[in-house]
Formats: C-alpha cells, structure tokens, sequence
C-alpha cells in the first residue's frame, strides 16, 4: 500500500502530477528536475497556430 | 633546533630531513639532473633557515615548502626550483579536487534532493534513495580522479572554467555513449545477457520481453540511453510466430470438436506441411492468406472424410480465430513492454533504462499489427491510467510509406497522431528531409535514419563508406562549446569570434581523440553485452580478448554547442528569431562548425559530427559562470539557463509554423542529432485535426526530428488526465485537497478508471 493511500482522507496533500518534457524525455514530476531547467520550462510560451502550415 | 612540523590538518609531527632532501632530490631529476649533486646541502640550508625563523613554534609544511623553494633558488638550482613549484601546484591542484569532493560526497549523503542542485543534475536518478545516492558518490569520485589525471591542463581548465562542457565525464575511461540495437539480429539464435542464455524467441510475448531485457542489458555497458532501431520489424516475426502457433491450435481444436476425437495433432501437422509445400510458405497473417488456406482444406479432405464445404468452414473460422489471439497477444505483449520499461531499473538499481523504439515503416500486416498495439498500449497508459515516461516513441514518417492518404501505414499515422496528442509520444523522425532521404533505399529498414534518447543520429559514415546504417551503431563520446562565452569575449568584433571558435573546435576535437583512445583501447571483455554479443557492428568479428579501437570508428565523435540565440544576441544585438539577417548569421556560424566537423572526419578518417546538443545538467552550468564572469548582460546572461542548440528562445512569441520555418535548416546541419518543439496550448485530445497540421508543417519545413509539447497533467486521486488548471475538472479537488469516499464512489460510477483505494473505500 502507498503512501498516499494510506492517507484518511483520500487525496490529502496527494499533488498533481505534471508530465513535460526535459532534453527528449518525459519526467512524470518536476520535482526532480534541476534549477535552470524549472526555470525554462517556467517561461516556455505557446505558439499559435495562425499560419501558412497546410 | 628544529624537531616538530605542523600539519595540515593540525597535527603536530616529528621533524624528518630525510623527507626535505628526497622533495630536493626528486626536484632535481626532473630538472634534469642525473646525480642531484648539492641536494644534501640544500636541505642542510633549509634546515638553517627553519631553526633561525621557528624558535617558538614549529613550522607548518606550506611554510617549509615555502623556504625549500626559496633556498634551491638562492643556490642556482633554477630549474630545480621551477619543478618544486610545478609539482606543488599540482599537489594542491589534487588536494583541493579532494576536499571538494569530500564536500561533494557530504551534500549527497546529508542534504534532500529537493534542495541540492547536484541530486537533480539528472532528472532520471532519483538522489534520495541508497542507490541513487551511490551512483552519484561514484560519478562525483570519477570526475575528480579524470579531470586530475586524464585531462591535460588545457582541456582540464576549459572544462573546469566552462568554455566547454565533457559531457558523461564521469564515464570519461570507462564507456562509449549508445547504440541502435538491431533486435532481429540480436535475436537470431539467441543471445547471453552475461547472467543467463537466452533461447530464441517463440511468440510475440517473449520477444517483447526480450527487447526489454536487451536495452537493460546494454545500459548497463554504456552511459547514454539505448535505443531499437527496427522496433515493428523485429517484434513483427514474433507475431508471425504466435500467429502461426495459434493457427494450428485453432485448426486442431477445430477439426478435433468437428470429428469429436481426442487428439488430432499429427494429422493437422500433416495438412499443414501438405498446404505449405503446395504454397511455399505457412500459416501468415493475410499475405498469401486464401491460396494457403484453399490448400489447408483440400488437404483436410484427403486426410478426413469431410466434406470441401465444412473444411473450408473450419479453416476459416481457425483462420479468425488465429488473428484475434495474434491481435489480443500482442496487445498484451506490447502493454507488457511498456509496463516492464518503466518498472525495470538498471545500474545499480538507480535508473529506469533510459530507452527509445523507432518504428511505423513496416507495413507486412504483422508489423502493422504491433505499431497499432504499441500505440493502443501507450494510449491507455499504465495500471492507473498514468502517460508512460518510457519508452521514447519515435515515428519513423515517409511518404509513400505513412503519410499521405493511400500509404499502407496512413492509418497508423494518423493513429500516432491521436496517442501523441494525448500522452506526448511518439515523436517524429522525418525520412523525407534531404539529409536523411540521401540514405534511404527502400526495402531496407537499416538506411531509414532512427534516433536514441535525446536526439542522437548516426548515418554517415567515413569510416567505412559502404555502412551508411543507423543499425549496430552510435555516439562514443560528446563535448559542448559555449558559444555565448566566445561571443561575449569577442566583444561584437565577428572576426575575432571565428578566431576563437577555431581556437575552440581544436581543443575538442583533440580532446574527444584523446577520450577515444582511452575508450578504443578497452577489450570486447570491457564490453560484455554490446561487443560480446554482437550488438555493435562488426563486434561479432572479434575475439574476448579484442582491443575494440577499429570496429569503434563506425561511431561518432560529437562536437555540440548551447545558446545560438544568447550568442547571436552578443555578436549583434538580436537573435535568429527576431530578423531574416540574424537567421543568416546564425546559419554561418552553424555551418562553419559542420565544416569544421566534415574536414576533421576526412583528415582523420573518423566520424566527427555536429550535435545540437541536448542540454540538461549544462543548461545552467555555463550561464552560472557567464554571469560571475561578465556580470548581467541584456538577452544573454540575464536568465538562469542558456537556450538549447539552436532553438528560438523558448520564451520568444513566434508562431508555430515561423518557428518551424526558422529552425528547419539548422537540422541539416547538425549531423549528429537535433529536436525542434512546438509547444502547444490546452488539451490537444480535442483538436487532433491541429496536432496533425503541426506535424505535417514540420515534415514539409525539412524538419529532421520533431516533437509536440502540450500539458498533459493527471491526477492521482480521481485518475484524470489531461489539462488540470488549479481544479481538477473531474472530481473538483484543487491540489493537496481531499475529497470524500462518497463523492469517489460516486465518481467511480461514470468513469471506470478510478484508481483503487486499498483499505480506505
């Protein structure tokens, strides 16, 4: 049993989980991920998609 | 009298003058000195000298070094005293790589990863745990003993200072990068995994477990990630295998129910061999599928008396049966694939294997088979529904092949399509792009360009002309160049900055010829999996006790580089994604260094390669040191990373087809990998039909290697995946709130894929 079923109340201080990508590889939580890392992908804006793609 | 030292650790000690006359003596003969004559009296002197200065406390050894340097030069030994000093710099050089590793080793053991920097240096290993922990105690205690021992002062200082960065350099004289592993080859006859023989496989399920075994294996011979070139095609004539097996199950169970007998298997092993040499081949998914099965009941009714009509019945409903069993199979063997990638864990138990599969160009109805499961096993995700990290899926697009309606493999495109817009992967990997389609020769899979972990690509080859494949080979080593510094020191001077650059170019490629060396000098004992079983080229010609160096050089030597767009902003002011003159520039720059990369493979007949270099670790490393050095500058030093490769900067606004456009050209230049992103807003689930027109952008911009980012978020409690805001919009909990066991059965009621609860519901 995990830790987080454990828990009484079910989803207490159980977080999201955020998968993004790092370097080409997914990373399911970016808790491990290192500092300038978070800080780019902290500023990574969209793209829009208004355009001449066919 | 002299008669007690202070150490350096404060320990007091006996005075020895036998210690200073051999540091004398051993000065001496490196000066060149044959009989170091006159070495006693130096140390008499600087004996003399310590009495007259330390009456009332002793001396400490940085002290007394400081007058046996003093004293060999007051007594001419010029040379002498120069060897003194060198060999003291050197001392201390170690000792303090010493205390900082000790202070290095302290953080690991004592701090939380989530505090400490150095645990998160790779996102892949977790730092708290033992194992964790030991690999990077090891990595730290390797970069010491390499950058004292096997770096030349030069190559010691660029890296130490941060003009370049070596990457893996923990694995500096132990190991090459990776390799495409081709599993049909592997496969063939079996193979050792170096604990165990493993048998040839026989159904689909063991091939896949195979394949999982094969990346754990080879992880553990080499430090970079592993991946399949030939995914579909190898685990395709594991379906063949299962089908077949479940083709004549089906028909003996068929015939034996018909006949209501007991055992009908060495008749039915009898038609089938009558059926195959009437045909030329067996039992196979669809191709020759009604010739063979005519063949199958014409013979049933020589060997049974049955009528043409019910035999034809029983070898179809057999056939049918067969190829939902093939299907149900492969689907499990594929989840099972997928499970086993991220659970498995190699070195030392600290890391799942970091892996990727390239496939979609197989189109025999069996290959088609496992790239649909494959991607119908990753769209549903893992046991609660979570997106699989492992593998790296790579979609292999051709047209004629793929991606145009009409292709064979257009549905499983459009398939990709649909999982990657739910769970991020696959990536694509364009054939079509003129640097890749000039290797393609259809019909075999090997010229199709593939690529591993990060970006990796290895096709060319001026090793051997004549093994232009992505098969059996890949990186051997890496090391970056920080542009933006050159840029910086240039100071907008552009001639000055190509100076430097060259400057730059040889330092690294003679430092990866030196890392080669050490590399090409290890045995195919070193290499137990990856040269003892044949996985990398040519290795099967050798013997256990080989020296590797030859069949290496069909790997690259990677020369990389970080902030393109940091360092166009240094030279002129802005970046490539701001003007078409700044896209010119950097182009030049980016062709220069493949130039260079493209002279020194023919000087040296080796394959030196250009990387857009997949920054992790070295995405904050260089800026940290840029920004003590030259302080905040504007557009370049003022964030806390450095823009990957040649990317637009990733906070630029630029729409997704300018910046496709814009980062197109730069892929044919860097042989040795590249990725573009686009990142994409909302639940990209909903819109398909947009995923798509990105991806198709991408294939007709010349795009080698792209991929689509968009938020894919879950929660844990309720098993939602998709976008979550601050709300999940399936059970309404913000994040760390609980929800009660009656609102979740509620809930379970209308989504079926609730995760479970153990002890509580």
């Amino acid at each position: 049993m995990s830790a987080m079923q454990k828990q009484s109340t079910i989803g207490k201080d159980v977080s999201f989980e955020r998968i993004r990508r790092i370097t080409g590889y997914l990373v399911g939580t970016m808790d491990k991920w290192n500092d300038a890392k978070k800080a780019e992908e902290h500023d990574r804006v969209k793209h829009g998609l208004s355009c001449g793609c066919r | 009298m002299i008669d007690k030292v202070i150490k350096r650790d404060g320990r007091i000690v006996d005075f020895d003058q036998g210690k200073v006359l051999a540091a004398v003596e051993k000065s001496m003969k490196a000066a060149g000195h044959t009989a170091p004559q006159g070495a006693a009296a130096v140390a008499e002197a600087v004996t003399k000298r310590l009495e007259e200065r330390y009456q009332q406390t002793p001396p400490k050894i940085e002290e007394i070094q400081d007058v046996v340097e003093h004293e060999l030069m007051r007594m001419g030994f010029d040379e002498a005293a120069k060897q003194y000093i060198l060999y003291r710099a050197n001392r201390t050089r170690i000792r303090e790589a010493n205390t900082s590793l000790m202070k290095t080793i302290d953080e690991i053991t004592k701090v939380d990863a989530r505090q400490s920097d150095v645990k998160r240096d790779n996102a892949n290993i977790d730092g708290n745990t033992a194992m964790g922990s030991m690999l990077q105690i090891g990595t730290a205690g390797a970069k010491a003993y390499n950058e004292a021992y096997l770096l030349t002062p030069e190559q010691a200082k660029a890296y130490r200072e941060g003009d370049i960065h070596i990457h893996d350099f923990d694995f500096y004289s132990l190991t090459t990068t990776c390799t495409q592993i081709d599993i049909v080859n592997l496969f063939d006859g079996g193979f050792s995994t170096g604990h165990g023989f493993l048998r040839e496989p026989q159904s689909i399920q063991s091939y896949a477990a195979l394949a999982a075994i094969a990346i754990q294996s080879n992880q553990n011979d080499q430090h970079g990630g592993q991946s399949i070139p030939n995914f579909d095609y190898g685990m395709a004539l594991g379906v063949a295998k299962t089908f077949r097996k479940a083709y004549t199950n089906k028909l003996m169970e068929g015939v034996e129910d018909y006949l209501d007998t007991e055992d009908e298997k060495d008749t039915v092993l009898q038609v089938m061999a009558q059926a195959k040499e009437k045909t030329g081949h067996g039992p196979r998914l669809e191709i020759g599928a009604q010739e063979y099965d005519a063949a199958v009941a014409q013979a049933l009714c020589e060997h049974y008396d049955i009528e043409p009509k019910r035999a034809a019945r029983l070898v179809e409903v057999a056939r049918h049966r067969a190829n939902r069993k093939a299907d149900r199979d492969t689907y499990q063997a594929m989840e099972g694939f997928v499970h086993n990638l991220n659970t498995m864990h190699s070195r030392a138990g600290a890391q799942t294997p970091f892996s990727s599969i390239n496939y979609g160009t197989d189109t025999s109805p069996e290959g088609r088979m496992v790239i649909r499961n494959i991607l119908l096993a990753t769209d549903a995700g893992l046991g609660h529904g979570e997106t699989c990290i492992f593998p790296i899926h790579v979609f292999k697009v051709k047209e004629g092949v793929n991606y145009n309606e009409g292709d064979p493999n257009y549905d499983l495109f459009k398939l990709s399509c649909k999982v990657s817009a739910k769970r991020l992967f696959p990536n694509y990997i364009f054939l079509d792009a003129p640097f890749n389609l000039q290797y393609y020769k259809p019909g075999h899979p090997e010229t199709e360009v593939a690529t591993m972990g990060c970006r990796t690509r290895v096709m060319g080859n001026v090793y051997d002309p004549t093994r232009e494949i992505s098969y059996g080979r890949g990186n051997l080593s890496f090391t970056s160049i920080n542009l933006p510094r050159i840029a910086i020191e240039a100071d907008h001077d552009e001639k000055r900055f190509y100076e430097k650059l060259d400057q730059m170019l040889e330092l690294v490629a003679k430092q990866l010829l030196d890392r080669f060396e050490i590399q090409a000098s290890k045995r195919v004992y070193n290499y137990p999996f990856l040269m003892g079983q044949g996985v990398w080229m040519d290795s099967d010609k050798l013997n256990l006790n080989d020296e590797v160096r030859e069949v290496l050089k069909h790997g690259t030597l990677s020369i990389g580089f970080i902030g393109l767009a940091e360092t166009l902003t240094a030279l002129y002011g802005h970046h490539h994604g701001e003007s078409d003159e700044m896209q010119q520039k950097g182009l030049q720059i980016i062709r220069y260094m493949r130039d260079y990369c493209d002279r020194k493979s023919q000087e040296k007949k080796m394959n030196f390669s250009l990387l857009a270099t997949p920054a992790e670790g070295l995405s904050g490393r260089f800026i940290r040191m840029d920004k003590k050095r030259f302080g905040i500058i504007p557009g370049v030093t003022d964030k806390d990373y450095y823009t990957n490769s040649f990317h637009i900067p990733v906070w630029y606004n630029i729409t997704a087809f300018e910046k496709i456009q814009k980062e197109a050209p730069y892929h044919a230049l860097t042989n040795a990998g590249h990725i573009s992103y686009v990142e994409l807003d909302g639940d990209t689930s909903n819109n398909v039909d947009a995923f798509e027109s990105v991806v198709r952008c991408m294939h007709d911009a010349g795009i080698g290697y792209g991929s689509i980012n968009h938020p894919v978020d879950r929660d844990p409690v309720c098993g939602y995946v998709g976008v979550i805001g601050d709300v999940c919009p399936r059970c309404g909990r913000r994040d760390g709130e609980s929800i009660s066991p009656e609102k979740l059965a509620q809930l379970r009621k209308q989504y079926p894929d609730i995760p479970t609860f153990r002890g509580i519901e």
